[in-house]
Formats: C-alpha cells, structure tokens, sequence
C-alpha cells in the first residue's frame, strides 16, 4: 500500500515570516509527539530576508535598508546563512522522522542527499538539467538555483527548508545584505548574478510560482514512493503554531538572539602571475561563511564556484582551506594558479577581516 | 583504542544512540560527540552550549552542534547536573574535528543515578553492531545517490 504524507499547500497568499516560520517549526513537532505522517509545507513569504539560527542578525543584513523598503526580516530554526525570500521564490518545510525508509539515519551528508534529489527530479519535470552541488546546494552549470537546510530538534524528528528560486532580485539582495563587495556596487551585482540562476531566467518564460510547487510535489511522490493529502494543520498544530508565533517569531530575544559565533568580513588582493585575485571573505567564527573569488584571471563560472563550495562551512584554518581546495583542485582550473597561491590571498583576506 | 571499520570508538567510553560519549571518572562523566559524527558532519561551526548548573536527564537534548547549515543534537547520555564546560570550543569549534575525545570534550555533568544508567548506553559487541549498521545506512544511501 502506498503510504499518505499529508501536504500542506498554499498556494492563496504570501505569508508572513512569522507565521511560514512557526508552520515549519510545528512539521517536526506533529510528527514527533502528534502521530502525523511526515508533512510536506510549500507556500511563499512576502518580501523578506530570513538568518540562520545561529548567524548574527546585525552583522548580517542592513537592518534599517530592511525597515526602508518594508522588507521583513525573521531567524529560522535551521542553520546556514541569509536568504532572500518573496512571492516568487518557493518556501518548502518539511517534517520526517530521521528513520524514515530512503532517509539516511545518523549521518548527515545522506540525508541532504536524499532532498537534493528531490530537488533535482522537480527541476527535471520543468525541463532544467541540474546537480547536487554538495553539501547544501542545488546548481544549475555552476549557478545556485535551490539551497537546503536543516535542524534535528524533536525526538526522532528533522525538519528542512529548502528555498527554491522561480525569480529573484539581486538589486535587493545586494541592498539589504551586508557582505564584503557592497562598496564595489556593480562588481556585487556581477558576482552575485555569475553565482546564481532562477527557474525563469533557465527556462526563459515567466512559468508560474505554482508549477514549481506542483513539481516538487510530484517528485516527492516519485523519490518516496508515496502520495500526498491535501491537508490543513489541526487544533493541536494550530495551538503549536500560535506558541511559536509568539515565543519565536514574534520575539526580539529570538530574532536577535545573541546566541551565534562572531561574524567578520575580509579582502584579499593578491598580484599572481595568473593576474590580480581579489577574494572577499565572510567568516563565522573560525569557519568560512562564504568566499567570493573574483580578479582579471581566466577560468569558468564552474571552476571557481567549485572552488568556492569546497570552502564554504569549513575551518578557517591554513591547513584546512590548503587541503579543502586541494580536494577539488584540477589543473588550471584558474589558469596559471596552484593551490597555496590561492590559499595565500584568501589568508590575506582573513588578515584583513574587520568586525561588522 | 577500538576501530571500528575506520572510526576510532575507544574501549573505556560508554556510547550514546545520538553519538554522545562519555567518560566516566567517580561520579563526574566528560562528555563529546565521537569520531563517527564527527566524520559524517563535517567541520563544526558552532557549538550552542546549555549553562552550568543546568539539570539534564539521559536522553535529553543539552546542546546544538551545526555543521554547514545541518543543526544537529547533543544528546546528555546520563543524567545530572552540568558542572563545566569546554570554554575553548567558544575559540576554536574545529576541536571536535580534530581531538573528538581529547581536547574537543563538550561538557561535564556530575551524575545522579549512574549506576542504573550506564547500562542503557553502549560498549563492546553492541557499539560494533550499532556503527556497523549506520555505515551500512550510510553507505546505501550513498550508492542509492
């Protein structure tokens, strides 16, 4: 017998963060401590841009840009950094218990996989041949299209979010995000649109919010071997929702919670004999946040994003970063480069960091 | 020092399910996340630690552990009260990467029913038979990929 996940699905309004966020939250909950199969939440904020749980807010977004253009801004419950979120980007929650057959029980790297499948099957049936661009992400020819995320919070339970781009506007990413380009405003919208695609700019039509929804659907189905209930939360869901309304979503000691390593930003030039390297650096502590390596060197938009991904959520460390980069690293993959160059102008890039 | 198919789970520790270890000395019980979820996460990148003194049962979340945008559990393997904890994870979280049994210790909680409890956590035959069959699930869904 095929087995019944319920969906929730809106597809009427965009939501608050508030109130997509406290949803999510009750999926791993119900499942958990409620008997509910595993949920499905797919929907759509309003404009807004949402941190990780333990990213620092204040480092991370322009908080009074935000206020200006009446952009909300919300924390989730599941790690990582700062997403752009709106009418035309998918929100997906899901809750599943960590047992579940096709899900890798203990590790993590398999359960990514797992919805990166799914993913990658719902960019299928759009017509969009795309990877898994491990560990988080979902590319199209070395453009991020769909990131994951996840938190094990409840008992046996998981809960993901994936943000899933149908469009996307750089000019506001670039207005309200802190990040270390912002004073070169045109190499930031280059950086950021060499780095990243949309359903639509793939397709090249205006295709529907819905029919992304629709093809995620479809390929849960398919990747589970199971079918969805149309469904809406139950009074017990409701009271959950309303609780996590409140003490979360709703409340300052939580969206601008304390609780996160210390965030700093670098760059680093460097004069090669493969031209000038320009890295722009986001650190987390002592881990890489994320890395932009730019400069007037020959390579591919696949080659550096490579080299970027391989950084991304490791150690900050020399010996770390020489040997992440060595894992990926091809020749010429940035022409006339070796590693330990490039590890060099990213140190450089830490030595430059600047609190924020 | 047992190995257990490439993962170092030494002998004198006792095993959590959710991959907590500790180690028992008198009534105090160190405890940190072993080798096996450590390889499988990857390079930590924050650690949210509960406060001293702080009450925990067995079983119990007690801490948040992230690895790239994974917000995994720390799971107190006995109950008690925390009485320290690892101050240098606040500099450096790679520690439990590096030294998941030495330097990258977590906490420390002075138990309350230790007896009765150490029998619920695993060593021995059992702890090979649990990491045999995570890596087997690991490695299906991975061949499944």
């Amino acid at each position: 017998m095929v087995a019944v996940w319920r969906l929730f699905k809106n597809t009427q309004r965009s939501v608050s963060t508030a109130e997509g966020l406290a949803v999510d939250d009750t999926l791993p909950e119900s499942v958990s401590n409620h008997g509910s199969p595993p949920i499905l939440h797919l929907y759509t904020f309003i404009p807004s841009v949402i941190v990780g749980k333990y990213q620092d807010i204040e480092a991370a977004l322009k908080l009074d840009r935000c206020r200006a253009r009446g952009i909300e801004f919300n924390r989730r419950s599941t790690g990582g950094g700062t997403v752009i979120m709106g009418p035309e980007i998918v929100a997906l929650g899901l809750g599943i218990n960590v047992d579940y057959p096709g899900l890798e029980n203990g590790g993590v790297g398999g359960v990514f996989e797992s919805m990166a499948r799914v993913l990658v099957g719902a960019l299928e049936r759009l017509g969009i041949s795309s990877h898994f661009q491990p560990k988080n992400d979902i590319e199209v020819s070395g453009k991020k299209i769909a990131g994951l995320s996840a938190a094990a919070d409840t008992g046996n339970s998981l809960l993901f979010h994936t943000s899933f781009l149908v469009d996307f506007d750089i000019e506001l990413m670039t207005d309200i995000m802190n990040t270390p380009v912002e004073k070169l405003s045109d190499k930031g919208y280059n950086c950021f649109s060499r780095r990243m695609t949309t359903v639509r700019e793939e397709l090249g039509e205006k295709i529907p919010v819905e029919s992304a929804m629709e093809a995620i659907q479809r390929s849960f189905e398919t990747e589970f071997s199971i079918r969805f209930r149309e469904d809406q939360p139950d009074q017990w869901e409701k009271e959950k929702i309303r609780s996590f309304i409140k003490n979360r979503y709703t409340n300052r000691d939580w969206i601008f919670s304390h609780k996160h390593p210390r965030a700093r930003m670098g760059v680093g030039r460097l004069k090669t004999r493969a031209g000038l390297l320009e890295i722009y650096l986001s650190l987390s502590g002592s881990s890489i946040e994320s890395l932009l390596i730019t400069g007037d060197f020959f390579s591919t938009t696949d080659a550096i994003n490579r080299l970027e991904n391989a950084l991304k959520w490791t150690s900050a460390r020399e010996e770390k970063i020489q040997e992440n980069l060595s894992r990926v690293w091809q020749d010429n993959m940035i022409y006339g480069l070796d590693v330990p160059t490039l590890t060099k102008a990213i140190l450089k890039a830490k030595a430059n960091q600047v609190r924020l | 020092m047992a190995n257990i198919k490439g993962y170092n789970m030494p002998d004198e520790l006792y095993y959590h399910k959710d991959h907590s270890w500790a180690r028992v000395d008198g009534n105090r019980v160190t405890v940190g996340m072993n080798d096996f979820f450590q390889k499988e996460a990857g390079d930590i990148v924050f650690v949210d630690l509960p406060e001293e003194e702080e009450e925990v049962s067995q079983g119990e979340v007690c801490g948040k552990i992230q690895s790239r945008k994974w917000i995994g559990k720390l799971v107190a393997p006995v109950s008690g009260e925390i009485v320290e904890i690892n101050e240098e994870l606040e500099e450096d979280t790679s520690l439990i990467n590096s030294d998941p049994y030495g330097e990258g210790w977590i906490l420390v909680i002075e138990a309350s029913d230790l007896e009765s409890e150490l029998g619920n956590l695993m060593q021995g035959e059992a702890l090979v038979s649990f990491i045999e069959a995570e890596i087997k699930r690991a490695e299906e869904e991975r061949a499944k990929g």
